[in-house]
């Protein structure tokens, strides 16, 4: 009886409920928060190239492909309702092969999945490995820039696409990229790359030049239509790792004497009501516009480190180290959730991640170590000048 | 194909004397049933209780999920609990039982149990849809009543292994509602890590709950592989004179595609569960860590097993839809050799797949493409089927008879199921969809509405025959649009909340993903209230139906299998003189 009573009270809660859900004034959504939206019918949005190459793949090609296979079997299927029902058909034709028709339909399946299955193949050999990108910069008044191609055989640079050559204003920081008609360059799948520029790097400019296969972001789709906004995603230079427990994560960052701190879900009254259940009482922080290489295990149980904006999910588990990354320019905050079962609260163990500016990130990463009992790593401009990229030696 | 009876049937056999079909007793025919008719029905009538209980689970599941916040378990949980009283005294407020004192629990602690009765919930719910609503309804219920008949043999292979793999079932089905009683994380009930049973979270719980769990399943897999063997070798040699392999009704081809793969894959999650069981209770170290074990070693095992399980589950409804798409646009059935080998691909190339349910788990990137390349392939035999099934409809003399409505809706929702499994074959963009939603959305649409509807089409297209009771075509029909509606309004919103990225098993989840919740939830009640429907359809058909006189063919012209030659019911044994098939 009581079950019983328990029922029904709880429906009567749910039809209250959506009642008390559209009255609530939910709280706002802020700028820079990557949260779920209600109501949405889209992919989160997309922080970073690979997620960008994500929803392009999912935005361009599969969907299409669903919805068009879709209304094409409802379309064959009302067709033969209207068209072969009793009334408007009465004799049934008693056919039953036609080796044209059988050899379209496994035909043109095959050609769709191959449209699929080549940018598929493309996205996940992009996502699986690891951004190797090269920046190297060059003075200004250089002319001819050498830029080592020392990478793994199967990732050497071999072609125009695999460099990205762009002028720095050293003033602003605003970045001119220039196009294969400024440049000319030797020795591709060479050890050494000679990039000769059409006119010298002028003054209170620096020349950055990119090289790797690592290219991903918004790419004309299956390469033909629309704008190519790609860009080659650098080194990791940053790592972290996540362990994940019944019920939070533990990260470390081994480049920083190994600090570590735990993220739990923040308390219910400690968030406004949009981020409970998504945000936590430590975010990972890290820089905007570097890789960060991400390692994963668990303590106890299976969980998984999932960042949709990222496009990013990894299983942590139990005695093995599995290792993604991600790369973001975009400032925020974003919010992933365990998406492995891993016991009763399950649902209450999010992941956030606070994306800052190099210098916030460096600010931070000092006052963890003084948290931690351990000697700042950046204090002083000193230490910050050092922390750049060096700049080779240009030819000539 | 063809199968028409050249010559008697058990019918015209059974003039010579009345009492012909020598029914045994109640007792002895219910339970000590050797006859592959009866055990069809207790079959069925095992999966409806089955389905009751999961179907019931799903609710509660749906009534939580409503909203934001955990509020409908947490009045399933208990409301004291007892304690050792101290000093020999309770608290004031507590009632006094033995040397022990029933207190009242806190919030907190009801919530704990409401967490921990979600996940128990979605993974019984599982379970028993699995393994106790769809395999004993198609390859239990419909395979054992009509395959025999539809290839022209009197019963099954091997009559008391029949009964032996039912009665296992019954045992399987009683320890899994044990384990549902018995604890397992601490003091509480079942066990809640998911229908896949992954350690270490599946050998961390101390309690009996995951034991009887592992031991359920094994009985359920024995019953499974007896019932296969017996499938193979009723169809490989059983078959009536003049039934050539290539002249088999597509059914019982799918019934014996689906009984290989159970022979076949069974016995890897027997394995695995057995390790599950050793890890637990000897002591040994397989999917332990800290001793070298590996945990995803299991899921190998498992999805090497759960791959062609799902094949298992749709391969009959497959075979069913033919028969009716044939039967109701008065058609022989397009392609039927590709119709038959596309299951036999489907069922070879559902064995080399099985990594795709694992692409998070740190494979290494040649291994995940070359998943991703093989479980595309899939799509092609499933694409002739469907476009087989529609050509058999193209220029036939249809009529929307109830099965038929069934099977229509069967195409167009497994078409959309199988869409998105192409998406989610891409390893790609399965790192963002993995265990979201969106995986959710996607096979329910292939189970609850590929699988469920075949078996709701079959159940329609067999009733008169099976029960020798029609049914009203009106209720039908509002069983099936009001089920139709039900079902989309349940599953289409999960695929946004997959795209938003909600990930599965969430008792609770952000406000951003309460609409497509509660849209879902309305859907569980309009199908419901489908459910309920299907109940009048019965009450129906049984008690204001009773004296209806069943035809032995209510289909007509269409209908050419071997079971239309029967009486509806068919006679307790039939083909007493076997057919012969031109």
């Amino acid at each position: 009886m009581k079950a019983i009573i328990g029922i029904a009270t709880a429906l009567f809660t749910l039809i209250a409920a959506d009642a008390a859900l559209a009255q609530e004034a939910a709280s706002t959504i802020s700028a820079g928060e990557d949260v779920p939206i209600d109501k949405a019918i889209t992919l989160r949005e997309a922080a970073s190239p690979i997620a960008v190459e994500v929803h392009s793949f999912h935005n361009a090609i599969l969907l299409p492909v669903m919805v068009g296979i879709s209304l094409f079997v409802l379309g064959l299927l009302v067709w033969v309702v209207l068209r072969y029902n009793r009334k408007a058909n009465p004799n049934a034709k008693q056919f039953s092969h036609n080796t044209l028709v059988e050899v379209i339909w496994t035909g043109i399946p095959i050609f769709i999945l191959i449209i699929i299955a080549v940018p598929s193949f493309d996205l996940l050999y992009l996502q699986d490995k690891m951004p190797d990108g090269q920046v190297n910069e060059y003075e200004a008044g250089t002319r001819a820039a050498a830029f080592p191609n020392d990478f793994a055989p199967s990732r050497k640079v071999t072609k125009e696409r695999h460099l990205e050559v762009s002028l720095v204003d050293q003033a602003n920081g605003a970045v001119t990229t220039l196009t294969a008609d400024d440049y000319d360059v030797e020795g591709f799948g060479d050890e050494e790359l000679i990039i000769t520029l059409a006119n010298p790097v002028p003054d209170g400019s620096r020349l950055r030049i990119i090289g790797g296969r690592s290219r991903m972001g918004q790419k004309p789709v299956l390469g033909l239509f629309g704008k190519d906004e790609s860009q080659i995603i650098p080194e990791p230079t940053v790592t972290i790792k996540a362990t994940g427990f019944q019920w939070g994560w533990t990260y470390s960052y081994p480049d920083f004497n190994d600090f570590e701190f735990d993220a739990l879900i923040a308390p219910r009254d400690s968030v406004p009501s949009h981020l409970y259940r998504l945000a936590t009482t430590n975010d990972v922080v890290v820089p905007a516009g570097e890789t960060i290489r991400l390692v994963t295990t668990a303590r106890d149980v299976i969980h998984a480190w999932a960042i949709p904006a990222f496009a990013v999910k990894i299983d942590s588990i139990p005695g093995r180290l599995n290792e993604t990354w991600f790369y973001t320019e975009k400032e925020g905050t974003y919010y992933g959730q365990c998406s492995e079962i891993c016991g009763i609260d399950h649902a209450f163990m999010p992941i956030s991640v606070k994306v800052v500016s190099r210098e916030e990130f460096e600010v931070w990463v000092d006052q963890q170590l003084i948290d931690n009992g351990l000697e700042p790593t950046f204090s002083g401009a000193d230490q910050l000048a050092e922390a750049a990229p060096a700049a080779p030696a240009a030819v000539n | 194909m063809t199968t028409t009876a050249e010559t008697h049937t058990g019918h015209d056999a059974s003039h010579a004397h009345d009492d012909h079909d020598h029914k045994p007793g109640f007792f002895v025919r219910w339970f000590f049933s050797t006859n592959h008719k009866d055990i069809g029905i207790l079959y069925l009538i095992f999966a409806i209780f089955a389905g009751v209980v999961g179907g019931a689970m799903s609710g509660l599941i749906r009534a939580e999920l409503a909203a934001p916040e955990i509020q409908v378990l947490t009045e399933f949980t208990s409301e004291t609990k007892l304690v050792d009283a101290v000093n020999g005294t309770c608290p004031a407020d507590a009632v006094v039982k033995g040397d022990q004192c029933e207190v009242t629990r806190t919030d907190t602690e009801r919530e704990i149990s409401a967490k921990n009765f979600y996940n128990v919930l979605i993974t019984y719910h599982g379970l028993i849809m699995i393994f106790f609503l769809v395999m004993p309804a198609l390859i239990g219920g419909f395979g054992n009543f009509f395959v025999p008949i539809m290839i022209g043999a009197p019963d099954m292979a091997f009559p008391r292994m029949n009964n032996i793999s039912f009665w296992l079932y019954v045992a399987s089905g009683t320890l899994l509602m044990l384990s549902l009683l018995a604890p397992s994380y601490g003091s509480e009930l079942g066990y809640g890590g998911g229908w896949v049973l992954y350690p270490p979270l599946s050998t961390s719980t101390t309690g009996p709950a995951m034991d009887l769990l592992i031991v359920s399943l094994h009985l359920a897999g024995a019953s499974s592989i007896l019932g296969a063997i017996n499938f193979i070798t009723t169809i490989f040699n059983m078959r009536a004179p003049g039934m050539t392999l290539h002249k088999m009704p597509l059914f019982a081809w799918s019934v014996l595609v689906t009984a290989f793969l159970l022979v076949l894959s069974l016995p890897v999650l027997a394995g695995a569960i057995t390790m599950l069981l050793t890890d637990r209770m000897f002591d040994t170290a397989f999917f332990d860590a800290t001793r070298g074990g590996d945990p995803v070693l299991y899921q190998h095992l498992f999805w090497f097993f759960g791959h062609p399980e799902v094949y298992i589950l749709i391969l009959p409804a497959f075979g069913i839809i033919s028969h009716i798409v044939s039967t109701f646009s008065k058609k022989p059935i397009f392609g039927y050799l590709g119709m038959a080998y596309a299951m036999v691909a489907i069922g070879f190339v559902g064995f080399i797949v099985w990594a795709h349910h694992m692409y998070t788990v740190g494979l290494s990137v040649d291994m995940k493409a070359y998943f991703v390349a093989a479980t595309m392939v899939i799509a092609v035999p499933t694409g002739i089927k469907i476009f087989s099934w529609i050509a058999t409809m193209w220029g036939g003399s249809i009529e929307f008879k109830t099965p038929m409505v069934w099977a229509i809706g069967f195409i167009f929702l497994f078409t959309v199921g199988g869409v998105t499994g192409v998406l989610l074959a891409n390893a790609g963009i399965d790192h963002y969809m993995h265990d979201t939603y969106y995986v959710v959305a996607h096979f329910h649409y292939v189970l609850s509405l590929g699988a469920v509807f075949g078996i709701f089409a079959a159940w329609y297209y067999w009733h008169e025959k099976m029960f020798g009771r029609p049914y009203s075509e009106f209720l039908g029909q509002l069983h099936f649009w009001t089920m139709f509606v039900g079902v989309n309004l349940i599953f289409f919103p999960q695929h946004f909340l997959g795209m938003q990225g909600m990930p599965r098993r969430y008792v609770d989840y952000p406000e951003g993903f309460a609409y497509w919740n509660y849209i879902s939830t309305v859907g569980y009640v309009v199908m419901a209230i489908g459910l309920l429907v299907w109940v009048i359809v019965e009450l129906d058909a049984f008690v204001l139906r009773r004296n209806r006189k069943a035809q032995d063919n209510p289909w007509g012209e269409g209908a050419k299998t071997l079971e239309w030659t029967l009486p509806s019911p068919p006679p307790y044994h039939q083909f007493n003189e076997l057919p012969k098939i031109k």
